[in-house]
């Protein structure tokens, strides 16, 4: 029987099953990353800009919830100019952060 | 015979300072460098939460200061520690002992100009929060348009920022950026006033109030997200580009008018006063306190007391009632120490 | 001169250290020339029989190596010091050989001959020819004996020698250094037991003169030949494994930089050559900006090239990520090894399991806003966006001088490439510059104006602009005011201080244009290190993993060095510096263009 609506899994983040693995070896090569406060300030004065959606704020957030094609389909357009680390007010070090995350990411472990 | 006490610094923390000593019984000595007396509140139009005119408040403490000894342009040239008090000299030749000193010398704001990004000093539109107050005042600056059609207020410009060299709250300026948006929707009603924060921090008497008023009565927009940049265009109005965390999509918008609000930092003329006499500087830059929660207006040293914004930002109610706090503590020091 | 015995026993150690060790240079060097890639190794032969590049090459060989003539230049104690020892015995060897030449030619194919000559012959008749060579060999030997003294002197008191900080030896470092301090004593001593027999000269005469008082047994003198044959050969059996690889790799290194061969694979070839021609003298410990806290001495290049040597991957990756790639050390050091571009280098062997593709950029919204614009095309630079006084400064100079110009990125949405590539990431930076290059051309400009050296410089040196003349704002400004393009430049006596970007000093080799554009407004005066020694600002790209907080010291100690002479303003020609130096100095920091700006 067709009851019109379809069982899709929720949108949820679950944090007790979140797959935090990228994220801790991210941190341990850019420790700051536990102080954003999610200005976005990275966001604004990134030279990608808004066509590319390329967010290093929302890349964190991405990877703290398990969310790492998101994160990787982000990435793609970073130019590594570095504005990001420059205005930073927590001072961390994101182009740091990104190299991070870009070298440690595996496609088999995205979600 | 009275017994002196020196108050460094005229504005309302000293002002208050002494007018509560007076009542005491002493006779303090109160010396500012600039001309005025007031400091940062005399340059002010209104004060939250009552829109309060800051002319009556300095205007009030003038009036209770009827036996102090006030010197005006004047400054401290050295204090040396004695064996039971302090040598005061001033820059005028004056030579004071005194058993107490409170040391009321305020605070600085951050100069916008040093957050090259967003203009101040290099774009026409771009003003401080300073700026706007006075403008409040006096009604003349070139910079203000006779009819913007948008205005922008920047939180957090010199606070909370590590690259500023700041990295504490500033705590005034949330509140302050609402009131001067109201003002301003007041002044110019058919504007458009944006608010660009990275967190709200509303936490005193009505301030909760203020906020809900400025969405619901004046319209005033709230945008969560921090300035990277300001941009002229080519009418010599100013481009903002801010990222609208809440939506999660980059925002930009045109100005006529971007006010920044300038933080609270440390008094660098400090230094001078405290060379000969080490007091210490607390992790961001502000004196020292023997104890942040039981004893906030002692220093760590024997008979030197703080008032106001030398230890940290602080509100206008907050200042008076340390100041008052102050006075108590040199009067409970003098009647022990006269054992 | 007469032979008076072949052969004995002592000279099979250092047989067995002169056989290991050349035929290990002569497997390295097969190595090293076979890893060059079939370009570079082509490029090699062919520079071997040009002859200007021969005789470069020997002149080279000759004032490096021997002479150490750039050592010379940094400090005399120091380059008397390597001198004296490295052309000391040069000299013992040449004229050891002339020795056996001239007296028993016919032993001249055994090489011990040449290095015991005093062992194996007896002075029948004295002669003038060996009196002459005598002196020769004597004096060879005070040299070096001299420059010995100094070494061990160096090693208690090396700020004698203006070295702040030098580099600690491993420990076969040590085993090399005290044999070689260990050879030239020995040969001292056991060529002063045999003068009497040999002959010899105002060294070891005086010395055999002082010993036959004391001993009268002729057999006691073969245990020093012995102790001075085993000398060499540990320092020879060592050589390989320490920083004294770098005698014969420098003789190797100097042909085929000549050539013009360049660092292409991180560990092999050329950047091989490199790592072992280091010889680990610490110069570059004192040039490194970050050396002012002592936690960065061991990031420095000369021990990267130890770590490289030793295969130590950790440590490899920590000193590469960290370098602020300013080229400091490649101007200070003797042998010319390039720090930056071999730590480039290793960051370029790291794998990313995220690689951009730039698929989403589309380049035609820029071609279509450049297209048909003027001969002069800006591009601002996406650090400008930050400090948009210089962008200012810089359109209204050009304004004023009637130039008329387009902004490539009036939005900023651009960046040239150059942060891509210090990463190591040369794919994805290649791809960058290929979209930049196309609006470039489409803009159909003559003129590519920079006021950012970063961008000056990957535009210059590694993009493929034909027919456009890249500049920078401070050249561009120069030659305008030199033609009069610029008038009414107000100027003042105000000391002003320039501080060389390294981007645009050492990446790119300007120096003299802004000085000469500042000179004509005002009074330059020089920071303490200036133009190649230069101090860098620290606030690098270049370094991937130094933080906020741990730049803080290197600009202020940047500040200092700029303010000695006490200027009124100082002035840079480049943004990153700018704001970087912004945020500490206690006085006015201008770009070059804004200063520019205000006396137009």
């Amino acid at each position: 029987m067709d009851f019109g609506f379809k069982l899709s899994p929720s949108s949820a983040v679950n944090l007790d099953r979140v797959d935090l693995t990228l994220y801790r070896k991210v941190e341990a090569k850019a420790p700051d990353i536990r102080t954003c406060i999610g200005c976005g300030s990275c966001t604004a004065t990134c030279t990608a800009g808004p066509f590319s959606g390329m967010s290093v704020r929302q890349v964190i957030l991405d990877i703290q919830r398990g969310r790492l094609a998101l994160a990787a389909k982000k990435l793609d357009a970073c130019m590594l100019c570095g504005k990001c680390t420059m205005v930073c007010p927590r001072g961390i070090n994101t182009r740091a952060l990104i190299l991070a995350v870009c070298e440690n990411y595996r496609k088999e472990d995205a979600k | 015979m009275k017994e002196s006490v020196v108050i460094i610094g005229g504005g309302v923390a000293g002002m208050e300072t002494a007018a509560s000593l007076l009542s005491l019984g002493y006779a303090p000595i109160l010396v500012e460098q600039s001309d005025h007396l007031g400091g940062h509140v005399a340059s002010w139009h209104r004060l939250f939460p009552d829109m309060t005119p800051a002319s009556v408040v300095v205007d009030g403490l003038k009036a209770r200061l009827d036996g102090a000894t006030v010197f005006l342009e004047t400054g401290i040239q050295f204090i040396n520690r004695l064996k039971d008090g302090y040598n005061v000299m001033l820059t005028n030749g004056v030579s004071i002992l005194a058993k107490a000193i409170v040391l009321a010398t305020g605070f600085n704001l951050f100069e916008a100009r040093k957050k090259e990004e967003y203009g101040y000093g290099i774009y026409d539109r771009v003003i401080s929060n300073r700026d706007l107050e006075a403008w409040f005042s006096s009604g003349i600056d070139d910079r203000v348009p006779d009819q913007p059609r948008s205005l922008g207020f920047v939180h957090c410009v010199g606070s909370r920022d590590v690259k500023a060299g700041n990295t504490q709250c500033s705590k005034v300026c949330c509140i302050t950026a609402i009131k001067q948006a109201i003002e301003m929707k007041e002044r110019f009603p058919d504007a458009e006033i944006y608010c660009f924060y990275m967190d709200l921090r509303l936490f005193g008497k009505k301030y909760e109030d203020f906020y809900i008023n400025a969405q619901r009565d004046y319209g005033i927009h709230f945008i969560r997200g921090r300035v990277s940049e300001v941009a002229e265009t080519i009418d010599g109005r100013v481009q903002v580009k801010a990222e609208d965390t809440l939506t999660g999509h980059p925002v930009r918008v045109t100005l006529d008018l971007l006010v920044l609000m300038s933080g609270i930092v440390c008094n660098p003329d400090i230094a001078s006063v405290t060379k000969n006499v080490t007091l210490e500087r607390d992790e961001d830059g502000f004196l020292r306190s023997r104890d942040n929660i039981s004893s906030i207006t002692e220093s760590p040293r024997r008979g030197i007391f703080y008032a106001g914004t030398c230890t940290g930002p602080k509100t206008v109610p907050e200042t008076l009632a340390e100041a008052r706090s102050a006075a108590l503590n040199v009067h409970q020091f003098l009647l022990s120490s006269a054992e | 001169m007469i032979e008076t015995v072949r052969f004995e026993w002592f000279v099979i150690p250092f047989l067995f250290g002169m056989a290991f060790v050349l035929g290990y240079c002569l497997i390295g060097m097969i190595r090293v020339i076979h890893e060059l890639p079939q370009c570079d190794r082509k490029r090699f032969y062919l520079s071997l029989i040009n002859p200007k590049i021969i005789w470069k090459n020997l002149r080279d060989i000759f004032c490096n190596c021997l002479l150490h003539i750039p050592l010379w230049r940094r400090n005399r104690l120091l380059g008397y010091m390597h001198m004296s020892i490295a052309f000391g015995w040069f000299l013992l060897i040449v004229i050891g050989h002339i020795q056996v030449l001239c007296f028993i030619p016919g032993r001249i194919h055994t090489f011990y001959h040449a290095i015991f000559f005093n062992y194996f012959v007896e002075e029948t008749a004295p002669s003038t020819l060996g009196a002459v060579l005598a002196f020769g060999m004597d004096f060879s030997l005070l040299l070096i004996l001299s420059g010995i003294g100094l070494a061990m002197f160096k090693r208690v008191a090396s700020l004698l020698f203006g070295m702040r900080r030098t580099t600690r030896p491993s420990l076969l470092d040590r085993v090399g250094l005290y044999s070689l301090w260990a050879i030239f004593p020995l040969r001292l001593l056991s060529e002063g037991f045999v003068a009497h027999v040999s002959g010899g000269s105002f060294l070891t005469l005086p010395l055999n003169w002082v010993f036959r008082q004391f001993l009268s047994n002729p057999e006691h003198m073969v245990p020093t030949w012995w102790a001075y044959s085993i000398a060499l050969c540990i320092f020879m059996c060592v050589l390989p494994f320490t920083r004294y690889m770098h005698i014969p790799a420098e003789m190797l290194l100097i042909p085929v930089r000549n050539a013009g061969i360049k660092i292409r694979h991180p560990r092999k070839g050329f950047a091989r050559l490199e790592i072992y021609s280091c010889p680990g003298c610490g110069v570059c410990i004192d040039a490194c900006p970050m050396s002012v806290k002592k936690a960065n001495i061991k990031d420095t290049t000369v021990y990267l090239n130890r770590q490289l040597r030793r295969g130590n991957e950790k440590r490899i990756a920590e000193i590469s990520d960290k370098c602020l790639l300013c080229g400091k050390c490649t101007a200070l050091c003797q042998v010319g090894c390039q720090g930056p571009e071999l730590r480039v280098a290793q960051r370029s062997l790291r794998r990313y399991g995220i690689n951009q593709s730039y698929a989403g950029f589309s380049v035609e919204p820029f071609k279509e806003a450049v297209r048909g614009g003027r001969k002069v095309l800006y591009f601002a630079g996406c650090m400008t966006q930050l400090t948009p006084s210089i962008r200012r400064a810089t359109e209204s100079v050009l304004r004023k001088a009637g130039v008329p110009y387009t902004v490539m990125d009036p939005d900023g949405r651009l960046c040239c490439g150059r942060p891509m590539m210090m990463a190591g990431r040369l794919d994805q930076a290649r791809a960058l510059m290929e979209k930049n290059r196309e609006i470039i051309l489409a803009s159909g400009c003559d003129t590519l104006l920079l006021s950012c050296p970063i961008c000056y410089r990957v535009f210059a040196q590694e993009y493929d602009l034909p027919g456009i003349r890249v500049v920078h704002h401070s050249v561009f400004f120069e030659e305008m005011a030199a033609s009069g393009a610029l008038a009414h430049l107000e100027s003042s006596q105000r000391p002003l201080v320039y501080h060389d970007p390294c981007e645009l000093g050492r990446g790119c080799g300007i120096y003299d244009e802004p000085r000469a554009l500042l000179g004509r407004l005002g009074r330059v005066v020089e920071a303490e290190k200036h133009h190649a020694e230069s101090i860098c600002c620290g606030g690098s790209l270049g370094s991937l993993s130094l933080g906020f907080d741990k730049r803080k010291d290197m600009t202020l100690n940047a500040l200092r060095n700029l303010t000695v002479e006490d200027p009124e303003t100082i002035v840079t020609a480049c943004p990153l510096c700018l704001s970087t130096f912004d945020r500490y100095a206690d006085r006015p920091v201008k770009d070059i263009a804004e200063v520019i700006d205000e006396a137009v």
